[in-house]
């Protein structure tokens, strides 16, 4: 094993490492926060709490066949048409509609290396109620055609997920109490209304139709959220926030040998990563380091302790193939019980493992006033302490640093 | 010399990027150009954040931002407005909605609001009509990012990161082309 240091230039910097390896390592978790994190309620018994305060991925629990739910919408707009479809029957729109669903779903649940199975998910259900996105009725759905007060405009989609910090939390009556911190509760599907500015269609009205979006891709970037996956700053991604213009789709489209073939290595990951399979041993490499700052007088005084870049997006290239495997937003660690430590710590968790396989990594501080928490979501979800939380343990609390001047940085391998 | 070296050095990738980007479209926002969130929003403001709550209403949770109104570039808004945005944390429940910008007291934005049937505004275009402004560590001028910016973007083929939208502008250019696209908005509408 062989890791070069090279230094970041303080913009659009670039860090070629020579390849590096690791074997699964046991450390504490690091940053990958392209996938939604909680961290438990430590005011809690530990028995409701996890016992830590390091921050979990947020996910479904997939324990038990067919346990997330799934339903969808037939309340369509008619004028104009909200989704367009070759087929103009009503029952056949309705079909073409759920095929499209299906094989945006089937993109994530046909992984290798993943848990996440079809088996996983239950029975697509159809409901005609137009209002079926209630974020606390524990259903999981999709709807086409909502006028919900929360788009704004330019908004064509959004992913409403729902998670519980504690175990035993219900979001409902009828629904059961969550089984771990960071669960998901209820993830909803929402799609804008048609306009005659915006129309979506299916894959195959997308040819006669360039001016619409394609259902497809918006529906597999929006399940993607409903999985646990917040956005990725890679290019090819599917979670990268922006789709393709309306006429256009991402990727490539599922076929039956390859129905994961509009995701990107950096989706399949992340979903490796959410949804592990044990059984797995071909995706069982981590490449894990941090990033430095050349000179630490560079790092932020408060809060103190601070000893790393934070935060740095860090992506693993594959030299065979020159894609990206996976990268996350990173620059902290954590060992249970917490709190978690901005030390610069990374890792990229369930890469490929082989003799000729190899990566290169790169990294890039976010150097911008913007913070994560700005963009990504809350900062709770990394760090509670007494001020977002009264009552909170002191000795589990942390603050997430402003973010630094731009500065130099180096990586520095794991153990 | 200094600054305009940090100026090109800004700018051009950035040009650059600009130039070798296809016009694309997101999955969950529409690309905006600073024109069509000038004529889009019913106001453009530079406020400072006073406070913020997550709460239940009608079903779902929302976080409810409460901002001073500094300056007023398009509209008319009183001293304080409620910005309404899905999303937030309630007792032991959280709901996500990535690309929604968040804020945090003290902080300072130009904000490109629409009327929300909610109650209040929203940000049009989410984190495309946020742009925080800060202070560059080496000059001290006021400078300003789009929230939908922060994310550098890494490129197999060159091997490097590049980022979108608008960073590091200093704010009184920004706030000259905002003015500018708003009054050609107006022109359009007439």
């Amino acid at each position: 094993m062989r890791i070069n240091w090279r230094e970041i230039s303080p913009k659009s910097a670039r860090v070629a490492i020579a390849f590096l390896f690791v074997s699964q390592l046991t450390v504490a978790s690091t940053g990958a926060y392209d996938l939604g994190t909680t961290v438990g309620d430590m005011r809690q018994p530990a028995s409701q709490s996890g016992g830590t305060s390091c921050p979990r991925l947020t996910r479904f629990d997939i324990a038990t066949p067919g346990a997330v739910n799934r339903q969808w919408s037939t309340s369509l707009g008619t004028s104009p048409a909200t989704i367009l479809t070759t087929d103009q029957t009503a029952t056949g729109q309705l079909n073409e509609i759920e095929a499209a669903i299906q094989e945006s779903l089937a993109a994530w649940t046909s992984v290798a290396g993943s848990s996440l199975k079809a088996s996983s998910l239950g029975a697509l259900q159809r409901t005609s109620t137009v209002a079926a996105c209630s974020p606390s009725d524990g259903l999981n759905s999709i709807c086409l055609n909502q006028a919900d007060a929360g788009f704004a405009i330019g908004v064509l989609a959004f992913t409403r997920v729902v998670s519980a910090d504690t175990v035993g939390e219900q979001i409902s009556s009828t629904t059961a109490p969550s089984a771990f911190v960071g669960q998901i509760l209820d993830a909803d599907v929402l799609l804008r209304p048609g306009d005659v500015n915006t129309k979506f269609a299916t894959p195959s009205a997308l040819a006669a139709n360039p001016n619409a979006y394609d259902l497809e891709s918006i529906l597999t970037h929006e399940l993607g959220h409903s999985f646990g996956f917040n956005h990725s700053g890679v290019w090819q991604a599917m979670m990268f926030p922006f789709a393709p213009p309306p006429g256009q789709f991402t990727g490539t489209r599922p076929v039956v040998q390859s129905p994961d073939a509009p995701l990107s290595d950096d989706d399949r990951t992340g979903l490796r990563v959410l949804y592990p399979d044990p059984t797995d041993s071909l995706h069982v490499g981590t490449i894990s380091g941090h990033v430095l700052p050349a000179n630490p007088l560079a790092l932020p005084v408060s809060p103190a302790g601070v000893t790393g870049v934070f935060p740095a997006q860090v992506v693993a290239l594959d030299n065979a193939t020159g894609t990206v495997a996976a990268a996350v937003v990173a620059g902290w660690s954590c060992s249970d019980p917490g709190p978690l430590q901005f030390d610069g710590g990374f890792s990229i968790e369930k890469l490929t493992v082989g003799t000729s396989q190899s990566y290169q990594i790169y990294a890039e501080p976010l150097d911008g006033p913007i913070t994560l928490g700005n963009v990504i979501y809350d900062l709770t979800s990394l760090c509670r302490n007494a001020g977002t939380d009264p009552g909170w343990p002191a000795q589990y609390g942390c603050t997430v640093p402003a973010t630094a001047a731009p500065f130099s940085a180096r990586l520095r391998p794991g153990p | 010399m200094r600054m305009g070296m940090r100026m090109l050095t800004t700018i051009l990738p950035l040009l650059s990027a600009l130039l070798l980007l296809p016009p694309l479209q997101a999955t969950t926002l529409a690309r905006l150009s600073l024109d069509e969130l000038a004529a889009a929003s019913d106001a453009v403001a530079r406020v400072r954040c006073a406070g913020t709550e997550s709460r239940w209403e009608r079903g779902s949770i929302w976080t409810v931002t409460t901002f001073d109104v500094m300056e007023t570039l398009k509209g008319n808004l009183p001293a304080k407005i409620e910005v309404r945005l899905p999303g937030g944390r309630v007792g032991h429940l959280t709901a996500t909605v990535d690309g929604t910008p968040r804020f945090v007291p003290g902080v300072e934005v130009i904000l490109f609001l629409e009327k929300s049937r909610a109650g209040g505004f929203t940000v049009a275009g989410w984190v495309q009509g946020t742009f925080r402004i800060s202070r560059d560590p080496r000059t001290h001028a006021e400078i300003v990012t789009q929230d939908s910016s922060a994310f550098a973007v890494f490129d197999t083929a060159t091997g490097a990161f590049r980022a979108e939208g608008i960073r590091r502008m200093p704010v009184e250019e920004f706030r000259l082309r905002v003015i500018a696209a708003i009054v050609r908005s107006m022109e359009k509408s007439r």
